[in-house]
């Protein structure tokens, strides 16, 4: 453990307590959304002169490569990561072997199991069966998974809670050992420990087609899911209840395990905004989602000292007072693409009261196709807004996505190196 | 005779049953097919569309107005077409080679097919090749090319180029978009146009429609 990483955890303890810390704390690699696609992990660790293996795909839809202590320590990265211990496709991360990747060789979990089909698309199954139906497909030539509906005929008079609650069930007493094990081997790591322990994201649309099930029931097509948020808004509310329910008696066993172990949770992933605006207005969002979510973080806030996170993409600035009132304390990526996100205008409203875990640089334009000028310039200009007083966590807007030049990624941290040194 | 203006209200508020009912009533009666479209089904989806842009409608809105108006041109369709009608343009619509992401597609397909158009929908992953295929096949007039990946913008280039090479894009207009693009993308790429959301799309391709024909 290097004297670096020793004050990585404090520095982003100052962070999320709004404290201003010594440097500007950085993430990759904590969470699902703040992650980097495996094949840029695979450059990051050539540019770096880090031995040379196949970097392990922790998650398989988005295709995202675990960021190991070498190549942290490379990246100045002050955080760790506790995954659930199964994927979104329901296979336990565990029993790595190789598996290529447009010619890059990586390693997936044992239970990543797939076929191609006619048109040479890739399809990734549920728990690895190959005898149920695929749940991803991956086009030929692509970079990640889309998970693949599977959509019953359903009597809209008939409509069962329990069906679309199928993948929230109290966690397995093995599921609850690995936890707990992967919690207590990183606690001396010196680094902030972030956990996403998986069944709080209400409605989260990557989730709603339900990859990691054989056989999903209930409401699984996304565009059925968003007309029913308006049209079967009863029905919505009792999958929730049911959902929340489950969460709650999971976090109790989880805090049993790992106590206050845990630095920052993550939450919820539903995304509420679109690149222009928004998925639902301020009213839906109270009445539908606020009194889960309020159910969900006054317990984290009553019986831990975990920090609530949240994500959602796009226009969202509508929505941080309600988040802020439903017990969020940081929000992800922060896109400042979208519109109304405008950097110093959030910061200046919000950042004593929400930290920013994002915003560091688009990741839509900047980051991968503008020049290492340009991704340094911004890079510095967000640095120079978001970093005064604490409230912000260094992190790109969303995942690193493949295609990526190395060299504006390298630009980009020389860019915070630069910020802590002027 | 039915109320008509209650297959307005059944557009606008999106209810399909009634919207279907109120069709097929008028349709038995003997009203005009083209009349349900023209005076209440179009106007109706144009309203959606005002009520979206200054954000009273939001997604799921903007879909169960469109699954109403679908219900009821599913009714009608046939009767135009049986009566030779020309729809307002043709438009071939796709998410680009390489993509999976459909529901702005759809989003702004269901629109445009309530702004009068007849819409060509080849879903998603669509090679340059189907596009082209399908701008002959159909005699297209303008085509929509959709993307929500950063990975994935680079085929629309290559999807306008190869339209290029095989003699079909001075035949069509080309609208362009999906989170990542931009307007300054568009240009860059040699599009005709570029729409940030459903509603605006539809004011896009009566614009290129209107150019087209002037």
């Amino acid at each position: 453990m290097t004297s670096a990483a020793a004050s990585s955890r404090q520095r982003v303890l100052d962070a999320l307590n709004h404290r201003q810390p010594d440097r500007v704390p950085v993430d990759f690699g904590s969470t699902s959304v703040t992650g980097i696609h495996v094949s840029v992990v695979a450059g990051l660790r050539r540019h770096y002169g880090l031995e040379q293996r196949p970097v392990k795909v922790h998650e398989p839809g988005q295709m995202l490569g675990l960021v190991d202590d070498d190549l942290r320590d490379a990246m100045g990265i002050d955080t760790v990561s506790i995954m659930p211990a199964r994927t979104s496709y329901g296979f336990l991360n565990e029993n790595w072997k190789p598996w290529v990747l447009n010619g890059l060789e990586v390693l997936v979990a044992d239970g990543f199991r797939t076929t191609t089909d006619t048109n040479g698309d890739t399809l990734l199954y549920p728990q690895g069966d190959l005898t149920a139906a695929p749940s991803g497909r991956m086009p030929a030539g692509g970079f990640f998974f889309d998970v693949i509906v599977r959509q019953n005929d359903f009597d809209p008079e008939r409509l069962d809670p329990s069906d679309n609650c199928e993948e929230f069930r109290p966690m397995s007493e093995a599921d609850l050992d690995v936890l707990e094990r992967s919690v207590a081997g990183v606690q001396n790591s010196g680094r902030a420990i972030v956990a996403g322990f998986g069944g709080t994201g209400f409605g989260d649309i990557a989730r709603v087609p339900g990859p990691g099930l054989k056989a999903p029931r209930g409401i699984r097509d996304v565009t059925e899911w968003y007309v029913s948020t308006r049209s079967r808004r009863d029905y919505i509310h009792q999958v929730f209840q049911r959902q929340c329910e489950v969460a709650l008696g999971n976090l109790e066993r989880i805090r049993q395990r790992v106590g206050n172990g845990v630095d920052a949770a993550y939450i919820c992933g539903t995304d509420f905004g679109t690149q222009s605006s928004a998925f639902c207005s301020v009213a839906t969002l109270r009445e539908l989602w606020v009194p889960y979510y309020r159910e969900i973080n006054n317990w984290v806030h009553a019986n831990t000292t975990w920090k609530c996170f949240k994500h959602s993409c796009g226009s969202v600035e509508r929505f941080f007072e309600t988040f802020i009132d439903a017990g969020f304390d940081i929000i992800n990526p922060v896109q400042c693409s979208a519109a109304g996100m405008e950097p110093a205008m959030l910061k200046s409203k919000y950042g004593s009261r929400l930290v920013f875990w994002g915003g560091g640089i688009d990741t839509q334009q900047t980051l991968p196709f503008g020049s290492p000028a340009e991704v340094r310039e911004q890079a510095l200009r967000r640095l120079e807004i978001f970093a005064p007083g604490g409230g912000f966590v260094f992190n790109t807007v969303h995942n690193i996505q493949a295609g990526t030049p190395v060299e504006n990624v390298v630009a980009m941290l020389d860019a915070v190196k630069e910020f802590h040194h002027a | 005779m039915p109320d008509l203006q209650k297959l307005y209200d059944a557009v606008l508020n999106g209810d399909q049953k009634t919207s279907v009912a109120i069709t097929r009533e008028a349709l038995d009666a003997g009203t005009d097919p083209m009349v349900l479209i023209t005076e209440y089904m179009v106007p109706a989806m144009d309203e959606v569309g005002r009520l979206f842009e200054c954000e009273d409608y939001f997604v799921p809105e903007l879909l169960l107005s469109a699954r109403a108006m679908k219900g009821s041109l599913e009714l009608i369709r046939p009767l135009l077409a049986a009566r030779g009608d020309e729809p307002v343009g043709r438009v071939v619509i796709g998410t680009v080679k390489g993509d999976l992401h459909d529901i702005g597609k759809n989003l702004v397909g269901s629109m445009l097919e309530g702004g009068g158009f007849e819409v060509i929908d080849l879903g998603a992953d669509v090679s340059a090749e189907r596009f082209i295929d399908a701008v002959q096949a159909k005699n297209a007039n303008i085509v929509c090319l959709s993307a929500l990946l950063t990975v994935t913008m680079p085929s629309m280039r290559t999807t306008i180029e190869a339209m290029k090479a095989a003699g079909v894009r001075e035949k069509v207009k080309i609208m362009v978009g999906g989170a990542p693009v931009t307007s300054q993308f568009a240009e860059e790429i040699g599009a005709d146009g570029y729409s940030d959301n459903a509603s605006s799309a539809v004011a896009l391709a009566r614009r290129l429609r209107a150019e087209a024909t002037a």
